[in-house]
């Protein structure tokens, strides 16, 4: 199956056969979930969102024509998925203990570098909360997707330049709540003798 | 000024490398000419740098497992509505089944009240009153037609069924089934039964997240010492100690921080063992640390014993642990009183 691209697999899938889905999990899934966790911040959430992008994948996989790229789709309904859970009054993104699932070993650099990587960690996504949801979508999807503004435009349902207006509003927001919060913000670990 | 506010707005495209090249040029040309400009391309590259920091989370390997359970399921069901398909929850079951009972004993009883005004009264005199059952929750049930009610409430979905007829000579047959169905259970959070059911769910509901939700209500319904309860905490323990869910871990130690004192401070206590337990030996980082807040908070509430506040020496210094878990057990201590 790795050889074949991703057409090929939706091919096979579409003609009934999903010997291909672990495949396609494989290839996705990482960004799927890690898309999903920084949008909702809430890793259980995310976990969800996985699982249900994938089968939904699988159970309407002949909507899939293979004129857009099959990540792009992918991110169509998990985007969906994540919007619909913010509708719900009670999952509104959660403030502290999800940011510490993400813990990194501190190892790979010295101590230093880890701190403020974990300082960094903590301002971004405390700085991502502040962003509307279609502000914090299309920045996710520019930032840590790469997707071009066209495939965040096809995602979102909106027009690239409406797509061209919310990341450039949401870098205004994070650069200033970043600029902010490194000045005089709460940087818990520096509290810490 | 007006030119300086244009290429403002195409610097996050700058930053993607999503201009053309003669766009890109006219930039970066005005850039190094404008110190406003250049000043604010400093600021965004920055920006973009440290959000760099958001580290990648591998996605647990439970979630590839679930899906390809599920893929298993929808490979024999094609797609016939706009539903994903729903995933049985083995440790819900009980209910699914028990509902059958709800809908078809309890339905008719609360119908019969519901429509109280259309009651027509009738002459015939009661000459005696059965006590109502308490209604159990129950994973199966085996009961005579003559003891449900003719009335079925909805649609509720049913499967498994079983039909058969053991004995051709008794005029009887029997009717098997899942029925599932929703329970809304409403009561005092101090009630014997409503302490047994969140006890239960919160250590056997299959989902993650209605798992996380049940641990955030008993959060808020008993943390008060007015309905503390010491069921409730032991089953918090037992979350604690073997829920497969890193994020249910942690919600369950905030769920125990909140708890009354009392019911965590004692030497003996199951819910002091899992907090000393996950300190030590849980493998995600992050609940350690929650374990490690959990027991200086109940530290600053009456004091631990030399065994919470041993262990939290011993993570203060081992120095394979993580570094956040070391600061944060060193914090610990120092905020412990002698």
């Amino acid at each position: 199956m790795k050889h074949l691209n991703d057409q090929e697999l939706m091919r096979i899938v579409q003609s009934g056969d999903y010997s291909p889905a672990s495949e396609i999990y494989d290839r996705y899934s990482g960004r799927i979930y890690n898309f999903a966790f920084r949008f909702l911040k809430n890793a259980e959430a995310a976990e969800d969102a996985t699982q249900e992008v994938f089968v939904k994948m699988l159970k309407y996989a002949n909507q899939f024509h293979g004129d857009a790229k099959l990540s792009t789709w992918l991110f169509s309904i998990t985007a969906n998925w994540c919007r619909d859970y913010l509708r719900k009054a009670d999952n509104k993104p959660r403030e502290t203990e999800e940011v510490l699932l993400s813990l990194p070993a501190p190892s790979e650099h010295g101590p230093d570098r880890a701190l403020e990587q974990r300082e960094n960690e903590q301002l971004v996504r405390r700085a991502l909360q502040a962003l509307t949801p279609e502000q914090r979508e299309a920045i996710l999807l520019s930032r840590y997707q790469g997707l071009s503004y066209a495939e965040i435009a096809q995602i979102a349902g909106c027009s690239e330049g409406a797509v061209k207006t919310r990341v450039f509003r949401a870098m205004e927001t994070l650069k200033k709540t970043l600029a902010g919060d490194a000045r005089g913000g709460d940087r818990w670990l520096n509290a810490v003798p | 000024m007006a030119e300086c506010s244009a290429l403002i707005e195409m610097m996050p495209l700058l930053l993607t490398e999503s201009l053309d090249p003669a766009q890109r040029e006219r930039t970066h040309q005005h850039i190094e000419a404008c110190a406003e400009c250049a000043a604010e391309w400093n600021a965004y590259r920055e920006t973009w740098r440290v959000m760099e920091d958001l580290p990648v989370v591998e996605v647990p390997a439970r979630v590839r497992d679930r899906f390809l359970a599920a893929a298993g399921i929808a490979a024999q069901q094609p797609a016939q509505s706009n539903v994903v398909p729903f995933v049985r929850r083995p440790a819900f079951k009980w209910i699914a089944q028990a509902a059958a009972v709800a809908v078809l004993v309890g339905g008719g009883w609360f119908a019969g009240r519901g429509t109280a005004p259309s009651f027509t009264p009738s002459d015939a005199r009661i000459d005696s009153v059965s006590p109502i059952k308490p209604l159990s929750i129950a994973e199966t049930r085996v009961v005579d037609a003559n003891a449900i009610s003719p009335e079925i409430e909805g649609r509720p979905d049913i499967a498994n069924v079983q039909c058969s007829d053991c004995d051709a000579s008794d005029n009887e047959i029997s009717l098997q089934f899942d029925i599932t169905s929703r329970w809304t259970v409403t009561g005092n959070p101090k009630e014997k039964s409503m302490v047994r059911l969140v006890s239960y769910m919160i250590e056997n509901e299959a989902a993650i997240t209605p798992r996380s939700s049940t641990l955030e209500m008993v959060r808020q319904a008993y943390s008060n010492p007015a309905s503390a309860n010491p069921e409730i905490a032991s089953a918090l323990a037992k979350v604690l100690r073997n829920d497969e869910h890193e994020g249910v871990r942690i919600r369950a130690v905030d769920t125990l921080t909140n708890l009354p004192p009392n019911l965590t401070l004692a030497t003996a206590s199951p819910t002091r063992d899992a907090l000393i337990e996950a300190l030590k030996s849980d493998p995600n980082p992050a609940v350690r640390l929650k374990a490690v807040e959990a027991l200086a908070t109940l530290a600053q509430s009456g004091g631990l014993d030399a065994q919470a506040v041993d262990t939290l020496r011993q993570k203060a210094t081992q120095r394979d642990e993580n570094l956040y878990v070391r600061m944060k057990a060193a914090e610990a201590l120092r905020s412990i009183k002698p």
